[in-house]
Order: C-alpha cells, then sequence, then structure tokens
C-alpha cells in the first residue's frame, strides 16, 4: 500500500532576495503546516535574479498561483506589461527586430508543419516578426483581457515589469501574513547531516537554525551549496564573453509596451522602460574602457557589477536546493534571470520531496534544472553568436547543442526540439530572426501553395485588426489599473 | 519559394506494403515540387500488414493528406479506438485500460494519481478506470470524437482498428492518383556508385532499371538496401522482448456489438489481441518461440479466438529491434526494414509514420543530402525507439506472472538502465520522468504501472493536506460527470452507423 511520505516539517531558505522570498511563499503555501524561515543575507549586487525588474509570461502563472495579484504589483510596485523584445543592430547596423512574448505570431511566417503535422511545440517552426504583439505594441495599445468574455486579444501574452524593492515588499508582505519567520545575520558556520546535505545553519549571534530543506537563494556565491562537499559548477565564461554590467541611474518614467537591446561598439545596452524610471544597462565587452561606455550608456553611471557565468551542475546536492544565481549566474541580457529562477522554483513545487529525500528524485530534478539552465546558456550564446555581436565581442565558441541548432535553423529553417526549452518556438525564431540569422528554407514552404499562405496571411491581417480595434491606448488602460472606476460601473467599463 | 526551378530530387521506394505506400503517399502529397517518386513493389511477395490498431496520431497523417475520415474508415472497414484493454498481464485475472486520454485532473501542481493513492489507502477511492472519460467510455461501448475546448469532453483522443490489408491498398491508390509511379516487379540487383558507395539505381528481374537520388527501404524485415546491401547493422532486441512470432486468425463477428477498443489478454508464453473492425474481428497470438512451438501457439488462438474462424492461423516472423543507422548513404528505412519492437501497444503504424515526418522535415532541399540531417534523422529515430522500447518492456516486467518459463523471464530480466531508474523512481516516490519528446507521456506509464499493480511505495506528501471526505467528494463529482457524459455518447455502432449514412450522402 502506498503512503503519503512524510511532509516536510521545516525549511531554510537562505537569502532574502526577491527569489528567497517568492521561494518561501510557494513553499509555505505548498505546505501550510510546514515552518519556513528566511535566512536575510547581506545582498550581492550580482544576484542578478535578485535585482531583476522584470520576467517572462511564466512568472505571471506563478504568480497566480501564489495569489500575487498583477493588479497590486501595477499600483503598488510601479507595474507595466511589456509585450517584446526590440533588437537593433545585431544581425546588421540599423536593422531591428521584435521579439514577442507569446505564440500568436503570423501565420504566413510559419512553417506549414506547425499546423499540419500536428507539431504543436515541437514543430519545425518558423516565425519572423510579424505578430499581434508587436502590431499592438507599435501602435501603443494594449489592456490585459478581461478574462470573463473572449476578446481579440486572448492569445497575447505579456511579461510584467516591476519596480524590484517595491515588489519585494510586497511578497514580503505576503510572506510576513503567511506565518514566514525572518532572520537576519551572518552565516558563521554550517553543519553537515553526514549524508551530504546540511544539518543547520550557525548564524553570528542568533544560534542555529535547523531544516530538513535548504534552499540556496544567496545569490552567485551559492553559500550552502558551495560548502557541500558534492557541488560542481560549470563554467560558461569560455561560451559567454561578459564579464562586466554597466547600470545606469534611472532616468524619467516611462509607459511603453517594449525594452530594447541595442548592439554598440562597446557592448549591449539595455534601455528598461520602468514605470519609476528608463533604467540602461551595458554588458561590456572584453577590453572596453570604462569611460567609452560611459558615453555609450549616455545616463549617469550608477554601478559597475562584475559577472561570472556558470551554473551549479547539479543544483540539489543532498537536502540544499539553490535557485537564483546560486543555481545558474549570467547577465541579464534578454529578461532570463528571474524567469529561469523561476521555473526551476515550479520544478521544485512539482518534485516536492518528502521529509526523506529520494537520490533519484533529486536526480531527476538535477537532470531537468539542468536542461533548463543549459537552454538559457544557448539563448544567451545566440546573441554572442549574432553576425555583428561577433564583431564587437569577438569569436566565442558555440555550445554543441546550440550549434545543432543554429545550423538546423539557418540551413533548413528546423528548430530541434528542446526538453524544457523555455521559450516557446516561436519565441526562438523570432529571436533569431531578431538577431539577424536568416532562417533557411523548409521543404514543406518549397512544396506550400500560395493561396493558402495568402488566406492565412489574410487571416492575420483581421485579427490584428481587431486587436487594435479592441486595444485602449496603453496609456488609458493603464490610467484605469491605477484609478479604478466605483464598483457600479465596473460594467460599463469598456477598454 | 523564390521561383528558383532545382530539378526534382527521384525518390524510389522499394516495397508495396503499409510503410512503402505511406511514404510515397506522404512524399508526393506532402513535397510534390520537391521530388518524384516511384514505388517498386512485386505481387510474389506477401505484405505483412502489421498494425491493424493504430494510435492516435494516425490521425494527423491521414487528414494531411487531404483524405476524408468516413470514407477512408469505410475503404479500410475501420472502426474507433479509445485504447487498449490489458488482461492478465500484472497478475492472471486483473485487468486495466490504457486510454488514449486523462484520468482525473491535476489539483494545487500535483499529479491526480497521488490523490487517488492517497485516498484508494483510507479505502475512499474507486477504481482508477473510473476517472477517465476514455475508459468509461470503452467500457460502455460507446463512441463520440472529442471536443474542441477545454472542458471533460476534450480529455480524450481516438484511433482507428482497420484492416491492415486494406490501408496499404488505399494508400496505393491514393499515391497513383496523386502522382506516385508503380513498378510491378522483383528487384534483382542494386547497382552503386562505386566512388560514394550510395545506390545509383535498382534492376528488376525483366531488366528495367530505376534510378533514383534517393531510395526508401520498405522492404519490410529482408530489408533489402539497408540491411542486405549496406549491411546496417541491427540491434537486437529479443532479451528484452522476447516475442517473435505471432499466429494472427481472422474470425467472424460473434455479436453486433462493436467494441471501442482493443483486448490484449496475457497468454502462457506471450499475449494475444482481439481487433474489433466493422467486418470482422481480428485475432493473433504473439509469442516467444523460444517458449512455444508454432503449431501450439496455432492450436492455442484456435481454441481462444473470438468468433468463428475465417481463415487458418497464419504464422508472422518477427525480430524486435532496431537498425543502428536507419538512414545510412542515400537509402533510408522506413517501418520494418529500419525496425520493429512489437505489436503491444500498437506502435508500428507510428513508427513509420514518424520516419516519414523527420524525412519529411529533413528532406534535402538542395538536390544533395548533407550529412548533418542524416545525423539528425538517425539521432531522432533512435530516441523514439529507445523510449518505447522501455514502455514495452514495462508491460511484461512489472508482473507478478510466475505461471510458465515465460513470464518467469521477462519477470525476472535484467532491463535497460534508463528503465531501471523510472521504475525505480516510481516505487520510491510514485513519480514519473517527465519527457515531451516521444510518444508515450506520463499518464500512459502510470496507467500501466497502476494497472498492473505497481504501487508506488509512497506518494506526494502534500495530499494527506485536504480533508480526504473533500477529495473524495470531489472525486466522485468527476465520476458522475464520466458516468453523465458517456451516457449521451452514441453507441459506438451507432455511431459508425451515423458517419457511414454522412458519407453516403455527401456522394
Amino acid at each position: 500500500m502506498s503512503e503519503a511520505r512524510q511532509r516536510l516539517r521545516r525549511i531554510c531558505i537562505a537569502g532574502a532576495g526577491q527569489v528567497g522570498v517568492i521561494a518561501a511563499l510557494a513553499l509555505r503555501r505548498a505546505l501550510p503546516d510546514c515552518e519556513v524561515v528566511v535566512l536575510g543575507l547581506p545582498g550581492d549586487p550580482a544576484a542578478f535574479a535578485d535585482r531583476a525588474a522584470t520576467a517572462l509570461p511564466t512568472s505571471n502563472r506563478l504568480h497566480d498561483r501564489l495569489g500575487v495579484d498583477e493588479g497590486l504589483i501595477v499600483q503598488k510596485a510601479a507595474g507595466s506589461h511589456r509585450l517584446v523584445s526590440r533588437y537593433f543592430g545585431w544581425g546588421e547596423e540599423g536593422r531591428s527586430g521584435a521579439m514577442p512574448h507569446g505564440a500568436q505570431v503570423d501565420p504566413k511566417l510559419r512553417t506549414r508543419f506547425a499546423s499540419e503535422w500536428g507539431g504543436g511545440e515541437r514543430d519545425g517552426g518558423k516565425a519572423a516578426p510579424g505578430s499581434l504583439a508587436e502590431v499592438l505594441a507599435n501602435a501603443g495599445r494594449f489592456a490585459v483581457p478581461p478574462g470573463d468574455r473572449a476578446t481579440p486579444l486572448d492569445d497575447i501574452d505579456y511579461a510584467l515589469r516591476w519596480n524590484m524593492q517595491a515588489y519585494r515588499d510586497l511578497l514580503v508582505g505576503m510572506a510576513q501574513q503567511a506565518g514566514i519567520s525572518y532572520a537576519q545575520g551572518q552565516i558563521a558556520g554550517l553543519e553537515t547531516d553526514g549524508a551530504g546535505g546540511l544539518a543547520a545553519i550557525a548564524v553570528e549571534g542568533q544560534g542555529r537554525i535547523e531544516a530538513e530543506l535548504f534552499l540556496d537563494c544567496s545569490g552567485p556565491a551559492a553559500r550552502l551549496l558551495s560548502a557541500l562537499p558534492g557541488a560542481r559548477r560549470a563554467d560558461w565564461g569560455a561560451y559567454l564573453p561578459v564579464r562586466r554590467v554597466l547600470y545606469g541611474k534611472p532616468g524619467q518614467g516611462m509607459l511603453a509596451l517594449e525594452d530594447r537591446f541595442s548592439l554598440l561598439p562597446e557592448g549591449w545596452l539595455l534601455e528598461f522602460a520602468g514605470v519609476d524610471g528608463l533604467q540602461g544597462s551595458m554588458g561590456l565587452g572584453e577590453g572596453v574602457a570604462e569611460d567609452a561606455a560611459l558615453r555609450a550608456l549616455q545616463a549617469e553611471p550608477a554601478e559597475m557589477v562584475a559577472v561570472r557565468p556558470g551554473a551549479a551542475a547539479q543544483a540539489w546536492v543532498g537536502n540544499v536546493v539553490a535557485l537564483g544565481d546560486a543555481a545558474a549566474t549570467f547577465e541579464p541580457l534578454g529578461h532570463l534571470n528571474l524567469d529561469l529562477a523561476h521555473r526551476q522554483l515550479m520544478l521544485l513545487l512539482e518534485m516536492l520531496p518528502g521529509a526523506q529525500i529520494e537520490p533519484l528524485e533529486r536526480a531527476e530534478f538535477n537532470r531537468r534544472a539542468a536542461l533548463m539552465a543549459a537552454n538559457v546558456r544557448d539563448v544567451l550564446a545566440m546573441h554572442y553568436a549574432a553576425p555583428r555581436a561577433r564583431a564587437v565581442f569577438g569569436e566565442q565558441p558555440l555550445p554543441e547543442t546550440l550549434a545543432h541548432l543554429l545550423d538546423q535553423f539557418t540551413r533548413r529553417g528546423r528548430l530541434p526540439f528542446r526538453e524544457e526549452g523555455g521559450l516557446l518556438n516561436q519565441e526562438y525564431t523570432a529571436l533569431l530572426s531578431a538577431l539577424g540569422f536568416a532562417s533557411g528554407t523548409t521543404p514543406q514552404s518549397l512544396a506550400q501553395d500560395p493561396r493558402e499562405a495568402d488566406a492565412a496571411r489574410a487571416a492575420f491581417e483581421a485579427q490584428a485588426q481587431a486587436a487594435l480595434q479592441f486595444a485602449p491606448p496603453y496609456q488609458q488602460f493603464m490610467a484605469q489599473m491605477l484609478n479604478p472606476q466605483p464598483q457600479g460601473m465596473a460594467g460599463d467599463l469598456q477598454y | 519559394m523564390t521561383g528558383e526551378t532545382q530539378p526534382k530530387l527521384r525518390v524510389v521506394v522499394l516495397g508495396g506494403g503499409t510503410a512503402g505506400w505511406m511514404t510515397a503517399a506522404g512524399l508526393v502529397r506532402m513535397l510534390p515540387g520537391l521530388c518524384t517518386v516511384a514505388l517498386i513493389e512485386s505481387q510474389d511477395i506477401g505484405i505483412v500488414g502489421v498494425g491493424e490498431a493504430t494510435l492516435p496520431h494516425i490521425r494527423g497523417f491521414v487528414e494531411r493528406l487531404g483524405i476524408d475520415e468516413a470514407a477512408f474508415m469505410k475503404a479500410t472497414h475501420a472502426t474507433y479506438k479509445l485504447g487498449i484493454d490489458f488482461r492478465d498481464f500484472g497478475r492472471v485475472g486483473e485487468s486495466y485500460i490504457h486510454p488514449f486520454g486523462t484520468f482525473g485532473e491535476d489539483v494545487g501542481g500535483i499529479g491526480f494519481h497521488h490523490y487517488w493513492l492517497e485516498l484508494q489507502r483510507q479505502g475512499l477511492a474507486a477504481e482508477l478506470g473510473t476517472y477517465s472519460l476514455a475508459v468509461a467510455a470503452c467500457r460502455a461501448n460507446r463512441f463520440a470524437p472529442p471536443s474542441e475546448d477545454s472542458s471533460l469532453g476534450s480529455t480524450y483522443g481516438y484511433a482507428y482498428q482497420f484492416d491492415a490489408t486494406l490501408f496499404g491498398p488505399f494508400m496505393r491508390e491514393f499515391g497513383t492518383a496523386n502522382g506516385v509511379t508503380r513498378h510491378e516487379g522483383l528487384v534483382t540487383e542494386v547497382e552503386r556508385d562505386p566512388e560514394s558507395g550510395d545506390v545509383t539505381a535498382l534492376i528488376l528481374k525483366d531488366g528495367r532499371r530505376i534510378e533514383g537520388e534517393l531510395f526508401v527501404d520498405c522492404s519490410g524485415f529482408r530489408s533489402l538496401l539497408l540491411g542486405q546491401e549496406l549491411e546496417e547493422a541491427w540491434d537486437d532486441w529479443t532479451h528484452w522482448l522476447p516475442c517473435d512470432r505471432a499466429a494472427a486468425m481472422p474470425c467472424t463477428h460473434r455479436t453486433s456489438d462493436i467494441r471501442p477498443y482493443t483486448i490484449a489478454t496475457a497468454m502462457p508464453a506471450g499475449w494475444r489481441w482481439q481487433i474489433p473492425l466493422q467486418h470482422r474481428m481480428g485475432n493473433g497470438y504473439v509469442f516467444s518461440s523460444a517458449h512455444i512451438g508454432e503449431d501450439e501457439a496455432c492450436e492455442a488462438i484456435r481454441n481462444s479466438a473470438e468468433g468463428d474462424p475465417l481463415a487458418d492461423p497464419r504464422i508472422l516472423k518477427f525480430r524486435p529491434g532496431r537498425r543502428t543507422k536507419s538512414w545510412s548513404h542515400n537509402v533510408i528505412g522506413v517501418g520494418l526494414a529500419s525496425g520493429f519492437l512489437e505489436p503491444l501497444e500498437s506502435t508500428s503504424i507510428y513508427l513509420a509514420q514518424m520516419a516519414i515526418t523527420y524525412l519529411i522535415e529533413l528532406f534535402p532541399t538542395d538536390g544533395r543530402i548533407d550529412p548533418r540531417d542524416r545525423d539528425e534523422f538517425n539521432r531522432l529515430v533512435d530516441m523514439e525507439y529507445d523510449r518505447v522500447r522501455d514502455f514495452l518492456i514495462l508491460h511484461y516486467n512489472a508482473t507478478t506472472r510466475d505461471d510458465s518459463d515465460f513470464w518467469n523471464h521477462v519477470r525476472t530480466m535484467q532491463v535497460p538502465d534508463t528503465l531501471a531508474d523510472k521504475l525505480e523512481l516510481w516505487k520510491r516516490t510514485g513519480r514519473i520522468e517527465k519527457y515531451s519528446e516521444g510518444l508515450f507521456y506520463d499518464v500512459s506509464w502510470m496507467a500501466v504501472y497502476l494497472g498492473q499493480g505497481l504501487l508506488p511505495e509512497a506518494h506526494d506528501s502534500r495530499v494527506s493536506l485536504p480533508d480526504p471526505q473533500r477529495v473524495a467528494g470531489a472525486m466522485e463529482r468527476l465520476q458522475r460527470e464520466i458516468d453523465a457524459h458517456v451516457a449521451a455518447m452514441p453507441g459506438h455502432v451507432d455511431y459508425l452507423t451515423r458517419e457511414a449514412a454522412r458519407l453516403a450522402q455527401a456522394a
């Protein structure tokens, strides 16, 4: 007879950045009778997942699940919506392309294979710019679909931006309400449990924190994980050339449906359109002088942060699970840092162990978490393999899996399936195209009847028109979000 | 796309069985601008005609070729299939249905079966299949196509049970009507380029010479091109899947009712199938020749078959395994020439379709084969075969049967490491390794594990949190919804009759 496993009674989370706090909230929600203790450690500026002010659409699903209200993020944490990331100058100077969130793309730009062979996500799908998201971003129109009736915006996916401090405060408030306890201090020592994991953390001046499961959310230093004898790290330095990220001071607030990644001679520049301020940050190429970088940033410099890209070969060792930069640390290119942290957290929730951890469940978690991380590494490396990026950053070797993907895409217009891929095929295709990789021709498209494509194109046009007519100017939608109408009028609200 | 004219690649398909005609029809229909297709077949060579039962993927294939479902079903005397009823596998007297559908719903990110295991421990759960719409429909002999929304009515898929000896000819008619050139004759000689070793032409007995740039070997187990000519090695899996023969015997229907599912019943040296078609009942005993003689197997199927025999049992021979390379030089194996597992779980037509799909995806677009595409094809085919292999082995290995040498062997044999880890993870935690590529996903694994009585020792710790009476109440509601839904479905025979009438009216 199968028995429910003994539930975890005590979990300690080391690190109280937004990764640690949301992990604590998630675990407490999953195990209401489990004591969850967060140990606040001094923050590390190179904990990129902790300082990220945005993620990808998957995180909206995590928010839903944990009861983190998107409306509150907008109202209390300077939240806003991103439909596309625009890439400037990666393929060639003066050229740009957009990577939309979600799969709502112009069907003409998709191969027949996707729709016809029932391939879904595993198709050889190809989608160049020409998404509904881009149409809306160009027009500056958007509203979150109301959800209680069908609208032309239902298939649009979006990412949220926020003010990191305010967002973290929101989560902290929820964590407190949920009865999560908090301690702050320096780690004085780690007690091992004789089984490859930890028994307790000794905190300076505060005694020991015991737990059955530890989450290492301490940033790139991986304070817990790195102390275990079984911990190994995969260095991504050979594939990813950026070692310094320069952050600018936030400027004027912005309301925009897109963020921008531009390739400059000094490196890449992210212009992040926060409601609380447009913030520039740069990933610098090797040997770029600081003053040249500052000129390129065109903002007051705030901070220079060193990045040492790499990932834990096993994010879960003994009873310690690393999340965020403790599991994988890399530059904030493509908004992937917090997305990966959230997806690995969701994987942990799916595979939540009992008090007694089974080696094979750890192995299965590590297999899938490593695939997630490797896919992120490949997406980053894909940026540096873009035609002009190679001139700025120099030639890097390609991870084998990326070389395979680029070969299949550029020669054949085909994307090999990636387990735990993170991005949709349509997103991959749009990103590749925005980075200047020309898609090869698929056999199916050679055989396609042009009338079929024209019909699909016309349908897309109609969809785009309907979306444009339905969506209000984004500013108008945001004004409504920030100043909701009195209850009685809700029924009359027209976007 | 730009209007440049590339000379069409000449594809030669060798073999006019199911795989051959599926390949020819698929290529000519999907890549008309890229290739011409010739097919060589001989009336002197019989076809195996495997795969009376199929998997839901076949629907996509038929649909993409632009074939009307009802017309296709009429021509092949097809019935609908919602799953397979496995009997006596885990233990004599026990049975379960592996449906093309789900069981219950995940709640709070925790798989349904964890809740079921918990309720079962408390004596509050009904049999697992009662929480699956597809299983309930099977048991009620009812069928309706799934709905396209996300309601309960969308939680299953379906496939067909058809006369495999009619499927090939149906595809032949379709293929030739769409431009496949058919050559009747026996291949006596294979011409190869002395430098590259590529096949350049096949010479027929009467001297005709069929040239091509790409050759698809669909010659069945003989594997004339890939095996005999190119001598690609065969990876033999008999030690894991010992069944290597089938005694097939078509029978009449015993009743007017037709089941929308296949029955697989374990036998002392293998298992037997009962596949209901519109006009007859397919019966057959899949057995291990190391454990039972052919005569004895024929006798066994005569004694156990459902319905009156329409013919004497016919022996089919096969070998479970696959070629180490399914694409070598300019020769691609599709169907039995490339590999075969065994008829359990009806994967053979899927495996042919899968190879055709990848061939279309990786088809040479500039007139020459790129070795990277060949490698990619082989990687994908290997992955598919290996994952299916482990799933099939599970059906034999997860048993308590000790009533014959055959079951003693499969129960105690050493399974592949990949499977051993899956089994151990299941036993310790009730979890299933997750993949999104390949054929059988976690629901299928769960159905077989639990169906064959392989209960884990432990399940998710969180399912003991909610009040068990509340969970039991929710599960009872689900059962009632399923029952009501099934009660509103037409009977399988009624639905078949209705579709036939629709077809007649359209014509």
